[in-house]
């Protein structure tokens, strides 16, 4: 299958699970419409995960720190600040753009299993931090955290059925964005990282800084989907930081196919969606989710997409 | 108070002990990941069913000797199946697979521990040898606790002189060395990797029964020894014996001391020392592998 028509199904199935998730929403009731605001911000944070691991080789497990700044700046400026929450939105991604800066001109020197480890101890410390802080609640959290007033536009965010609708539609926008991202030359020298970064640095490529300038955006996207996530819950707690968090998204990037951004969010869904059944089934759900963690890793190989593609792959074969 | 001699030396002393556990459970996991680049995140989760396991043989049987020998074997043997059923056919898989294999299996483990032994936590009573206490400069200190510092030094002991001085030992260090060369020489670089495996596993297994009488025993216990003994790992240098034991007693003694002389920051203290010494050091401490 040439690149184009790898794009063109991914593209695909983009708008195949754009639509499902409009049908959805368009026939869900109140659990249904909190369900979808879920999911639609766990995939926000997916995506930002594989843009650092899929497409550019970096597999964090502390981006959950990222998630969990978001979520305390939208707190701390809202609750404890005043801001409007309109604000809080973009400015608690700049705080978690800026924590990414920092940590990531540590991490970046390191490489593989060290890298792993760096970003899960630095993940740790964040979440030790937030449990011990009186300022945040410590570890009882902090409430009362007010979604954006969008009356002008005729958008009561307080119904969950308009609430998920915008957090939906942010995460298309993220999608088209990453993928513009990914597309573009800056995207193109972190796959070029990812697959021999070596000869990159050869090139004379500063392999570092973009590296860094990755790491930033993921973290800053990242804190985007923490910050939507404090208003949907009107609630944070160090709960949100923890390296299970991160380690679960991880699962979602590879499960879903790693560097396709489509399927990382088809993961995302399907975690979602098998922790709400699950858990309503047995108290021991987290038995059966790891049992399927486990499963679907040895199973999917390349992730759910990759799979779709080698099916595609067949297909073109036997057509042409 | 804070540079009274006594305070200090019993903090040193309760920095040995935290570093001794720390020991036990690092080491297994160090030289796994030296041999094989694979790291068992399910690792605490081997330590937690050490622990309730030797809670429920002491409280069976009476005797807490017992569950300090059944609790290791047993949790030997999980890891055998564990090796035979799942790792064995991942070998050629990414590290990155196995690990995540592994990270499945802490929430299938925390939940099996639920559901046998309840969500409440128990302690084990000890044998009347070890119950009392010792005066050490003029204080009074747990005679158990010193049992656990014995104990990590006699497990040190005896894996170098294993790692030294046996056969299986040398086998362990050429695959840790450098793995292609010494699988082409002929070793079976696997059937080291699953010796260390199991032994790594008991050595988890033993460390959850002894840390049971100090902390208590309790679902989500591996939670918080994993990022401490993968940091213990990280610190020492993968795949050395001397960097488990080196980085055990850094993580030790920073925990033990952080938490009385500035309990603030106790909890960040550690991971900033990792983090500095990842910078200063980006192998570890101790580099095992040549090259």
């Amino acid at each position: 299958m040439t690149d184009l028509a790898q794009d063109r199904l991914r593209l695909a199935v983009a708008a195949v699970m754009a639509a499902a998730a409009l049908l959805w929403w368009a026939t869900a009731g109140f659990f249904g419409h909190e369900l979808i605001a879920q999911v639609a911000i766990f995939a926000i944070f997916a995506m930002s995960l594989d843009l650092l691991v899929g497409t550019a080789g970096m597999v964090s497990l502390g981006h959950a720190a990222f998630f969990g700044a978001g979520a305390y700046a939208t707190a701390g400026l809202t609750v404890l600040l005043g801001w409007p929450a309109w604000l809080a939105l973009p400015a608690s991604m700049v705080v978690a753009g800026l924590l990414a800066v920092v940590v990531g001109a540590f991490a970046v020197r390191l490489a593989g299993v060290f890298f792993i480890m760096i970003t899960l101890a630095i993940g740790e410390m964040v979440h030790a931090y937030l449990f011990r802080s009186r300022t945040f609640g410590g570890d009882d959290g902090l409430g009362g955290i007010p979604r954006p007033d969008l009356g002008a536009l005729g958008l009561t965010l307080d119904d969950p059925s308009h609430f998920s609708l915008a957090v939906l539609t942010l995460a298309l926008l993220v999608y088209l964005g990453l993928r513009q991202v990914v597309g573009s030359p800056f995207g193109q020298v972190l796959a070029g990282i990812h697959r021999n970064e070596a000869r990159m640095r050869a090139l004379g490529c500063p392999v570092r800084h973009y590296k860094l300038a990755a790491f930033t955006l993921a973290g800053a996207i990242a804190g985007l989907a923490g910050s939507l996530a404090a208003q949907h819950n009107n609630f944070i707690s160090p709960e949100l930081v923890t390296w299970t968090t991160s380690g679960e998204a991880l699962i979602v990037v590879i499960v879903g196919g790693m560097g396709t951004l489509v399927g990382p969010v088809a993961g995302a869904a399907a975690v979602i969606l098998a922790g709400h059944y699950l858990s309503g089934l047995t108290e021991y759900w987290m038995f059966f989710m790891g049992l399927m963690f486990v499963a679907v890793v040895l199973i999917a190989g390349d992730g759910l997409q990759g799979a779709l593609e080698r099916l595609a792959r067949r297909f073109g074969r036997a057509a042409g | 108070m804070l540079l009274d001699p006594t305070f200090l030396a019993i903090q040193f002393l309760n920095g040995l002990q935290l570093a001794s556990l720390l020991f036990l459970l690092a080491v297994g996991l160090s030289v796994v990941f030296g041999l094989m680049g694979f790291i068992n995140l399910a690792h605490g989760t081997l330590y937690m069913i050490g622990a309730y396991i030797g809670l429920s043989v002491a409280r069976s049987t009476g005797s807490f000797w017992l569950a300090l020998v059944a609790a290791p074997v047993a949790v030997a043997l999980l890891g055998m199946v564990f090796h035979v059923v799942l790792l064995r056919h991942m070998q050629a898989a990414s590290p990155m697979k196995q690990v995540l294999v592994t990270f499945g299996l802490i929430f299938v483990g925390l939940d099996s521990v639920r559901y046998i032994w309840g969500n409440y936590s128990h302690g084990i009573d000890l044998p009347a040898v070890l119950a009392g206490g010792v005066s050490v400069l003029g204080e009074t200190y747990p005679i158990y606790r010193l049992f656990i510092i014995g104990l990590g030094l006699a497990v040190l002991a005896a894996l170098h002189w294993g790692l030294e001085r046996t056969r299986l030992g040398a086998l362990v260090r050429a695959g840790v060395d450098d793995r292609e060369t010494a699988a082409a020489l002929g070793i079976d670089v696997g059937l080291a990797f699953f010796a260390v495996f199991c032994l790594g596993c008991a050595l988890a297994g033993l460390a959850g029964v002894v840390a049971a009488p100090v902390l208590s025993v309790y679902p989500g216990m591996d939670m918080s020894v994993l990022i401490l003994t993968l940091i213990v790992v990280v610190i020492g240098g993968p795949g050395s014996l001397k960097g488990a034991a080196l980085g055990a007693l850094v993580i030790g003694m920073a925990q033990t001391f952080g938490q009385v002389l500035v309990p603030a920051l106790a909890s960040v203290m550690i991971y900033a020392v990792m983090a500095a010494v990842l910078l200063a050091r980006p192998g570890g401490l101790v580099r095992a592998r040549h090259g």
